[in-house]
Order: C-alpha cells, then structure tokens, then sequence
C-alpha cells in the first residue's frame, strides 16, 4: 500500500482543486478535507508502526532520475513518524481555525495545503535530492501567506523569511552535492539515497572538507530552527503572517530544522574531524537560544513578537538535547519538537484571536480581556501555563527529560538553562496579568469572545498537550529506539578514538 | 478495601473541577456540592485507609509512567495523617465558602479551581516518588496563582498572583535542579556500584532514594537536600522567598485559608520531612533548616506586630510558624532523630486547624463590617459572638496557651512547646542557643500581634458605623467544629508520636542519633515559653484595650523603625521594583532587545551583509545597458573566447 | 566544389549577420541578420551532411528552418507591436528593462 505517498498525494490534489473553487465555502470544505485524509493515514500509521525498531517502515520507492541516482523513495522511522502526525494534526486544526478567511479563500486554503505536502514530504524522504525539493518547497506557500494576507511590513517579512531560509537552505544543497560527488569518487555510484550519503560522509578525505560539508548542513538546519543568531528573520515573519501562517511556521517549519539535526547532523556528528568542538557549539548555540529568547521575550510589547522569541528559547532544548548525545536526552529532544509544535499553535491562535477582535496585540494596549473573552482566556491560559513547561502538560515531560539527561554530559550548560525557567514563567504571567487580567481597557470597546471554531482548534490542541503530558509514552517508544540507535552510532565512534 | 481505592483521593477532586468548571453554572451556588462531596469522598477514603493501617501499615501502589518513572501512591504514617488533615480542613472551608462567596457570581470557576488545588495537594501528599511529587506541587502552584487571582480585574489580585507564582517559582527551579542532581546521582550509582533497585521498584521512588543514600557522596546529598530545601523555602514562604505570601492576601479569604492551613505552604514543611531521611545524613543542610526557619519564626513575627490588614497579620504569623516548623525539623533532627518529623508534622497539624480557623473568623468578619483594615473594626464582640470566642480560642492556641505541669492546654501549647523544648536540647547539646533564643522571642511576639489583632477587630467601641452581624450557620458550623480541634487537638500527642516515629522503619531507613533523648529540661524552660506567651497578652490588653500607651505617638512617619516593619522590610519594592523591573526588564531584556535589533539585525544583517551586496549589485546592473547590440557583441566575444579556450585545450 | 568552400560561404554569411546584429539599431534589420546568422549554419549542417554521405544534417536543417520560420513569426510580430505602442522600432530607444 503507497500510504505514505497518498498522504502526500492527497493534500497535493486538494491544493490544485481549493485553487480552482470559486466561493470560500468550497474551498473550506476542499481544504478540510484534504487535510483529514492525511490525518487518518497517519493515525493509521502511528497505530500499526512497529515500536522498537530502528528499521525504515512503510517503504516505497519509485524510480525516477535513474542516471543521476534520483529515486522518489518514502519511508518513516521514530523519528520522522511523531513529526508526520503533528504535522496532519496541526493542519486540520488550522483550516478549521481559519474556517472563516474571507480573502481570496480559494488561494489562502490552496497554499495551507501545499504547506502540508512540503512538510510531509520533508519528513518522509528517504532521497536528498527530493528531500531538497520539498524542503524547497515548504518555503514558497509560506512567502506567499505572508505576503498577501501579512500584516503591514508583509513585503518586508515576507522577503527576509524567504532570503534567510533560502540562503541557508542553499548552503545545506551545496553540502550535499559534496557528499554526493564525493560518494561518486569513492565508490562509482551516483546515488542520492539519504542513508547512504550519510554513510559516506565518513569518507570524505580531507579533515578540513569533512568540517566544512558537516557545518554547512548544521547552518541549513539551525537557520530553519532557528538559533541564536540566525534566529531574527522569525519575529519579523511571525508578527507580520496571518495567525494560520504563523501556527504552521512556528509548529511544523521550525520542526524541520530539528529534523534535520537528527536525521543528518547526529549521525554524521561522530565521523567529523572536530567532533569535540563542534558538540561544544551545538551546546552553546542551544543554551544561548533558551537564554537570550526567554530575555528577549521579556523585552517585548507585541504579544505575538513575544510568543516568537518565546519559540526560539523552546527551539533551543532541542539543540541543546541533540548535542548531548544521551539517549534519553536525544529522545527529549524530539519530544519537545512535537510538544512545542502543539503548544505554539495555541499560543499563535491565542494572539490571532485576540488581534481579531481587539484590533490590536501590544500587550499595554489591553488589558482585562478575560473578562470579555472567558472562553479564550481558559484556553490561554492553558497553552500559557504549557509553554512555561507546567507538570502535566507535555511541555514539561520534554524540558525534564532534556535538562536531566544533558547533565550527563554537558552538566554546565543544564545548570544555565535552569536559569531560564524562572524568566519563562515572568514573561508568560506578565503577559497574561498585562493583556488578560487587571480592569479593563475601556478604549477597546466592545469585544467579543473567540468564534466557536477557533477555540474548538485551541481546545483540542490543549487537550492533546494534556493528553501527551500525562501519557508521553505513546510518542516518546517511538522515539528511544531511534534514539539508542544514534547513541550507539556515537559510542561506537568513541571506541574508534574519534571523539573522546 | 478502602486502601485499593487510594487514587480516588485524588481523582475524585479531580472530576470535581472538570465537572464543576464546565457544568457548574447549572447548578445551584455553582455547583459546590460537587467539591464538597468529592473531598468528603477523599476524607472518608482516607480515613478508612487510616483504620486499615493503624498501626503498623502502609499502602503502596505503583505504575510504570515511562522509562525508569513511575506513577504511584505511597500511604505511610507520614502521609496518612496529612491526607486526613487536607481533606478534612478543606471540606470544612469548602463548606464555609458557601455562605462566604454567595454574592459572587464567579461561584463555579472558584469552586472548579479550590477542588483541583486540593486534588493537588493531596496528589502532593500521596505522591510515592520525587518527580510525581514535584509535579503535583507545581499544579499547586498554579492553583494558587488561579486563586489568589481570582478577583482578576482587581490590577493589586493580579500582580499579587504573578508575584506568587514567581517567587516560589525560584524555589521550584532549585527543587527541580535537585530532582535533577538526584537523577543523575541515582544512574550514576546503579551503573558503578553495587546498588540496584529491587524488582518492581522505580528510580525515583522515596524507598530507592533512601535506600541509595548511603551510596551517594556526602556533598552531593547535601546540595542535593539544600536545593529541595529552595523549594520548600519557596513553598512554604520561608526567608528569603516569603514575600508572596502577605501578598497572596488579595484572594477571597478561603482561598487564604486553604493556602495557609491545608493546601499549599505545608507541602515546603512536608517535602522536608518526606525526604527527612536524606536530610539527616546532611547534618549542614539540616542546620540550614533550623536557622532558616528560626530566623524567620522571629523575622515574620515582627512584621505581624504593624500590619493594619487582618488578613496580613495572619499572613505573617503562617510565615512565623512554618519557620517554627522547619526550626523543629532542623533543631530536633539533629538531635532525636526521627522524632524531628513527629514534632513538626504535629505542629504542622495543630496549626492547619487553628490557622484554618483564624482566616476563617477574619473572613467572618471582613464579610460582616466589608472591610480588611483593623483600624475600622472594633467593638465586634457584642454583635459577633460564636466569631469572636472561635477566634479567641484559636488566638489562645496559637500563642500556645496551656500549663506545662498537669498537660492540659490548647493544641498550639502541646505542638510549640515540643518545638521550643527541641531547640533548646537541640542548644543544649551543640551549645548553640541562637533557634531557642529566636523561637522564645518569636513566641513573645506571637502572642503579641494576634491578641493586638483580637483586641482590636473585637474589644472597645466600634471605630466606624458598621452595620456587623453574626455570619449565617454555614459558615459558623466550621468555625465551631475547627475551635473544637483548636482545643483539644494537643491531647493526641503522645499517639501521634509514636504513630509517625514508626514512619521511616516502615520505609526500612534506620535513622540514628537520639542524643537528646534523655533530657528533661529545667521548669523554668517548660515554663518559659507560657511565661511568655501570657506576657504577650497581657501588653496586648493594656495596650489595645486598656490605651496605657498612645500608639499614635509611636507608630509614626518618623519612627523609622515603624517604618522599616511597615514597608515589610523593604522586600516587596527590592523584589518586584527592583529585582522584576530593573534589573530583569531593564537592564538585561532591553539590552537584549537592543542587541537583536540594533546590533544583530542593525548593524550585522542590515549594514554590514546587506549594504554590501546592494552596492555590490549597484556596481555590477552598470552592465546591463538594455542596448542588445551591446549584449550580441558581448555575447560574440563569449563565444570566440570559448572556441580559442577550447583549441589551447586541445579539445 | 570541395567541402571548405561551402564552409567559406556559410563563414563570410555568418560574418555579415553577426556583424549586423552588432551594429544594427532597427529591429526588423537585426531579425534579418538572425535569419542570415541561422541561415549560415544551416549551409554548414547541410554541407557537412552531403560530404559526409549521412541524411541527419539534412532532417536537423528542416527543422532548424521550420524553427527560424516560427522564431521569425513570433519577431516580427513582437516588432508590430512594439511599433503600435512606442512609435518606433529602434532596439536602442526599448531599453525600460536595464536596471
């Protein structure tokens, strides 16, 4: 059964049909419905994926530029598979959250679904060369969202999104074209296979290369996430997208980034020249992301720009997880990919909600909204009290799980993290005390609660983040085998002498 | 069989608050009956757990959650008699709030958030690990900071919430950068000694903790005690981390109960003494312990001697008797070991019931005369009489009224003495009087600022026209049944004693050292604490009622002493003007802000990358002349240039 | 006639055409000078083909000039309607698309 290229194949054809409805009732339902299908597919595959194993599942291949080695080839494992299911969770949950886009809904849906087929694609490849292609991909729906349906510095957002990401989405090409031809020279085989380009890395001759070709795929990936600091394309892009295209920037884009650290940068950590060096920047390159977003988080007045930097310290565990290179804080690490994507999409419905009905989201402008807006503030509060990683909630469990086992290896920088918790919970309560609580902002006239729709999005999310709190389990089996696995490819290299 | 049900202590509470949040406006005073039935549930469940393991039993139920956690429900001595007082003392004011919060039309949200905090803190009090422990605590952080904002469009209840989750967030942090050394220590020691965990047991189990602490290095465990010592510090509002605690004032006055009797500032006192194990076997930790908790036994009750808010001296005086609390823990654990626990805990309790009582009577009476200022009471007694005994007696247990010789007195006399005897043995055998000499002056003081607070709200004549009536049954129904526990609660002691020393060895840790045991201090020191303590009332009276003293004269603009203790010591404009606003907001996240706009996009990305690629591009469009003769001559030229490259090539 | 006189005619055509569409500033003179600059390598194709005694130049040159003949259509026609809107076909004054 060709699940896997169903699922992308199915948002791919929904895209071209939203495009050429012509009322927005239509293009909802097309939208809505293209988005569900994925969605089952991958419950399908969550439920019937074989724990434990290491192994590619659900492989298919089709033959495509044979003389250059090109194959579509699609494939999921534990690490890929919780970030396929977040992305058909949150898709669905957005168009139903943007169920009543007035503007041009017919594009506005279209490109929602072609964000979907980027990212599934991105996270199912088992080919370079396609793997580039949608990464590519992703990034023109995003531009366009921001662009048309922005804000009033969109040109200027919208561009820097698209400069940025390219750039480093270039230099990422340029690495693996290295490792392309370099496998090309040692074997006589041209071949785009991801498994097998990542093997040969370790071949590549000269020390100097192996450094270069290992930080030009880490600048693709810690551009997307994005880290400190090549993070300052994100608040721009974030305050200036339409809620629908911040919810899939800040949950499924960023992901990618993390994907890639996993996917690419881990397994080919062990075989680089300087591998002590290089763990030591992805350290410091996490820790300063968690410190310096939750302080920069502190110094905003936009909620939305606040709940971007509050993304890149979050980003930042991840990093910080990954270069630990401890099972279980490599397994922590994906987990806080999944569970931020689920908490920032309340977080980004939460601040559309309030722009739309109050007109504005400088956090001095309101003030006392709760009481207007009782629904929304339940459902804010909620993904406010996720976000500053409450027990109970799946934010914690991935924070936990990172700080604990990175103290194994990297004992000062955790301590410096701990720091962070503190000034992530100031930044969320003040937020919440300056915008929900307090006498009301009479200026503001009257306002209404969020639609039905919108918060049903919210709440699920929030139920889901619960849900993953108390059970992380189910995601997080997934994850350790991947995750041993990596760690013995690490240990393995540390009995060659090759990191110490 | 009540002991196979344990986990609906929690739960009940719990489908209470999703129940009452969502469908509590269709029922009649938002839904209370809904809490008030799950926590009378958790009490009878408790209690009968209690019969089942009398004397000598414990429950223990346990789950894999993921990994090497676990979910689970340890029911020792230790917890019992906590899950007993917690459902008990919160059923009560759950009961009272009926009658307290019937004007307000936010009854179902409250009712929804007092149930989960009560899940929560029993959760607390039945967690059998550190990390579920940890986990219910924060979720009692954030009831507080739901409840203490409960009038959320009042700006003071909104910041006051923040401060409150902020400040004992810091405490959280410690605790959970000691849950983390713990951790680590724990993989650490069963991958390279021969300690291992039994079969069925998890990592971070109490029992696999205390059986490891024998391997664990001495300065490892004691930073790892202090760091759990941060949270309770946190928690329980302990110097230096005690100023949200007045502040917390700005809730409904049951909420102030059920944070200062039942539900939240005893869980730092009890995290403590679950971990007393670990504690013992860091004796410099332990003294941390005391003389934190004896410097602010003494530090808060100075600051209970101003206050003009009812609910503020109160306030102070919980923050003065956990310091007693943790000074029993630190003093008498040094000394007696295990017995340490019993007294605290007995403290811990006597207290939760008289202290339930007192914010109970404050609201009494703030709900009768529509004012907190103790300066517009006055004259109460007449019109408010079950209020004002209730209250009296709770005054009288706080200051530990009783006598010594015959064992009769109130329950705050039996449970304060144990302590002040324990740390004046505690000074007897190491020569360091310091906690015996705070906890005396302390007691001095205690009884000073309450019978202030009863002379004034009660005696003389009305300050301002009030139209004061006695509070309807529901709400003196608990008053009464808690004065009744304020009264005779101390006659336990002995049983409840010997039922916690048990605690540990049913956990199998030996603690050891009973060097203070055998003491019998002097009458004078058995005495010295009434001594003092009828002292405080007795300057209360002829100050407050009999006006000896023109107050005016000293509470003063000018008195700068007065003016210290009223500004609370200055802490609140240091933590959140200076520390919140300064430093935080001002120096450090600016300068963030400044250094990401300005240098990193300003000046990097914008002067730097971009400029030179514009003027880069400025200079290279030049060829472009639009002219196509220009472009087919180039283009000519390309290809000769080619050809001739290509023949040297030799292609 | 031997194979380089040919080569010599299509040479000294492809000369004239190139050095027209270099010099030239009416459009529809360097649109003719293109046909001479293809014509010359059609000469080449089809002389090539004939010494070398194998049809494939000769297939390739038809479609070449099938091609020129499109090419040359789709010109012109761009020229007239350049003429309609700027009143002039002189390459040097359509310049809007330099920087």
């Amino acid at each position: 059964m060709a699940l896997i290229s169903l699922m992308i194949l199915v948002p791919l054809l929904g895209a071209i049909i939203a495009f050429l409805t012509k009322t927005r009732q239509q293009a909802r339902a097309v939208a809505l419905i293209a988005s569900v299908i994925p969605l089952v597919i991958s419950l399908f595959l969550f439920t019937y994926f074989n724990r434990g194993v290491t192994a590619i599942q659900f492989y298919e291949a089709y033959p495509w530029i044979q003389s250059l080695g090109i194959s579509l080839s699609f494939g999921i494992d534990g690490v890929s598979l919780p970030l396929v299911l977040l992305s058909t969770i949150i898709i669905p949950l957005t168009v139903i959250f943007a169920w009543g886009e007035t503007e041009q809904a017919n594009k506005f849906y279209g490109l929602i679904l072609l964000e979907l087929v980027g990212v599934l694609g991105v996270f199912t490849s088992l080919d370079f060369f396609v793997f580039y292609i949608f990464w590519e991909v992703v990034l023109i729906p995003m531009y366009f969202l921001i662009s048309i349906w922005g804000g009033p510095r969109k040109d200027y957002a919208a561009i820097k999104f698209f400069i940025y990401t390219h750039v480093a989405s270039l230099v990422m090409l340029l690495a693996i074209f290295t490792l392309y031809f370099n496998a090309f020279q040692v074997s006589g085989v041209l071949n785009f296979d991801m498994q097998y380009l990542l093997k040969s890395y370790s071949l590549i001759g000269s020390p100097l290369l192996k450094d270069v070709v290992f930080l030009g795929l880490l600048f693709g990936f810690l551009v997307k996430m994005p880290a400190v600091p090549f993070h300052t394309w994100l608040p721009d892009a974030h305050v200036e997208a339409p809620t629908a295209g911040s919810v899939i920037l800040a949950a499924l884009l960023l992901k990618m980034g993390g994907y890639g650290l996993f996917r690419v940068i881990l397994p080919t950590l062990p075989f680089t020249a300087s591998t002590g060096l290089l763990i030591t920047l992805m350290a410091v390159i996490g820790v300063v992301s968690i410190l310096y977003g939750t302080f920069l988080a502190l110094a905003q007045r936009d909620l939305k720009k606040m709940v971007a930097y509050s993304s890149i310290s979050h980003m930042g565990y991840v990093t910080l997880g990954a270069a630990a290179l401890v099972p279980l804080s490599i397994s922590g690490a994906m987990f806080q990919q999944f569970s931020h994507g689920l908490i920032t999409g309340v977080l980004f419905m939460s601040c559309g909600v309030i722009q739309h009905s109050a007109g504005t989201r400088i956090i001095h402008e309101l003030g006392g909204l709760a009481k207007h807006m009782p629904k929304l503030a339940l459902v804010m509060m909620a993904g406010f009290m996720a976000s500053l990683g409450l027990p109970g909630m799946s934010g914690f469990v991935a924070e936990f799980l990172v700080l604990v086992n990175s103290y194994f290896t990297l004992p000062t920088f955790v301590i410096l993290a701990l720091f962070s918790i503190v000034f992530t919970a100031a930044y969320h309560l003040w937020a919440m005390q300056r915008a929900m609580f307090g006498a009301y902002n009479e200026k503001l006239g009257h306002i209404h609660d969020g639609a039905n729709y919108e918060i049903f999005a919210m709440g699920v999310l929030v139920l889901l983040v619960i849900y993953f709190g108390l059970n992380p389990g189910s995601v997080l089996n997934m994850m350790t085998a991947n995750a041993e696995h990596l760690d013995r490819l690490l240990r393995f290299a540390v009995l060659r002498g090759v990191i110490t | 069989m009540f002991s196979d049900y344990a986990a609906l202590i929690v739960l009940l509470p719990v489908l209470a608050f999703v129940l009452t949040l969502f469908f509590g406006k269709k029922f009649p005073s938002g839904g209370a009956a809904l809490p008030i039935a799950a926590i009378a549930g958790s009490f009878i469940i408790s209690f009968g757990i209690f019969l089942e393991i009398y004397p000598h039993g414990t429950v223990q139920q346990s789950m894999q959650w993921f990994s090497t956690l676990n979910f689970g429900i340890l029911i020792d001595p230790l917890a019992v008699v906590m899950l007993m007082m917690v459902s008990f003392v919160s059923l009560l004011i759950h009961i009272y709030a009926v009658g307290y919060m019937s004007h307000d039309t936010g009854k179902p949200r409250y009712f929804a958030e007092t149930s989960l905090f009560t899940a929560a803190m029993l959760a607390v009090v039945l967690s059998d690990n550190i990390l579920q422990f940890f986990m219910a605590w924060e979720v009692v952080g954030l009831c507080s900071y739901l409840l203490i904002g409960f009038w959320f469009h009042k700006p003071t209840a909104a910041a006051a919430a923040k401060k409150a989750f902020l400040v004992t967030r810091v405490g959280d942090v410690l605790f959970l950068a000691g849950i983390v050394l713990l951790y680590v220590n724990m993989t650490n020691i069963l991958a390279n000694t021969g300690f291992s965990l039994e079969p069925g047991n998890f990592m971070l189990q109490f029992k696999s903790m205390f059986a490891a602490i024998p391997y664990i290095a001495p300065t490892q465990l004691t930073i790892i005690t202090l760091l759990f010592f941060g949270g309770a510090v946190g928690k329980s509002g302990q110097f230096p981390l005690h100023g949200w605690l007045p502040d917390a004032m700005e809730g409904p006055t049951t909420v102030s109960a059920l944070i200062h009797a039942a539900t939240m500032v005893t869980a730092g006192v009890y995290l403590v003494a679950r971990t007393f194990p670990m504690f013992v076997e860091a004796p410099n930790a332990l003294l941390v312990v005391a003389y934190v908790g004896g410097f602010t036994a003494l530090f808060a009750a100075t600051m209970g001697l101003v206050m003009n808010d009812i609910k503020r001296v109160l306030a102070y005086s919980t923050v003065s008797q956990l310091g007693y609390m943790m000074l029993a823990l630190g003093t008498a654990g040094m000394v007696l070991g295990a017995k340490a626990v019993g007294i605290s805990m007995f403290h811990l309790l006597s207290h939760a019931f008289f202290k339930a009582l007192l914010f109970l009577c404050a609201g009494s009476v703030i709900h009768a005369v529509g004012t907190n200022d103790l300066r517009e009471m006055g004259g109460l007694f007449g019109k408010m009489k079950i209020t004002a005994t209730t209250m009296f007696i709770a005054a009288l247990a706080l200051g530990g009224f009783g006598i010594p010789g015959l064992h009769i007195g109130t329950a705050g006399f039996f449970s304060k003495d144990a302590i002040i005897e324990g740390a004046y043995e505690y000074g007897h055998v190491t020569g360091d009087m310091i906690p015996y000499v705070f906890s005396i002056i302390a007691a001095l003081l205690t009884s000073i600022y309450i019978f202030r607070l009863w002379f004034m709200a009660f005696s003389g004549k009305p300050r301002q026209d009030r139209h004061a009536h006695e509070s309807p049954k529901v709400m003196t129904i608990p008053l009464i049944i808690l004065a009744l526990f304020a009264l005779f609660f101390g006659f336990s002691q002995a049983g409840f004693y010997g039922y916690l020393e048990t605690n540990f060895e049913l956990m199998g840790v030996e603690i050891g050292v009973h060097e203070g045991e055998a003491l019998h201090p002097s009458t004078l020191i058995l005495w010295l604490p009434i001594i003092v303590g009828v002292l405080g009332l007795v300057i209360s009276y002829l100050i407050y009622n009999r006006r000896i003293l023109d107050m005016s004269r000293i509470v003063t603009r000018r008195n700068p002493v007065y003016q210290i203790l009223l500004n609370r010591y200055y802490e609140p404009r240091l933590s959140s003007y200076v520390i919140g606003e300064k430093l935080t907001h001002g120096v450090v996240a600016m300068s963030g802000e400044f250094f990401d706009r300005k240098i990193i996009d300003g000046l990097v990305i914008d002067n730097i990358i971009s400029r030179t690629l514009l003027s880069l591009g400025d200079v290279i469009k030049k060829l472009q002349t639009g002219v196509v003769r220009n472009y087919a001559s180039v283009t000519l030229l390309g290809v000769g240039l080619l050809i001739i490259l290509l023949r040297i090539g030799g292609m | 006639m031997s194979l380089y006189m040919y080569l010599l005619v299509a040479a000294i055509i492809f000369t004239i055409g190139a050095y027209g569409v270099m010099t030239q500033r009416n459009g529809i003179k360097i649109l003719m000078c293109i046909e001479l600059l293809l014509n010359a390598s059609n000469l080449n194709l089809v002389a090539f083909s004939s010494f070398s005694g194998n049809a494939t130049g000769q297939v390739f040159t038809l479609f070449s000039i099938a091609i020129a003949a499109a090419e040359a259509g789709i010109g012109f026609a761009i020229l007239v309607a350049l003429f309609r809107v700027r009143d002039t076909i002189n390459l040097d004054n359509i310049n809007i698309l330099r920087w």
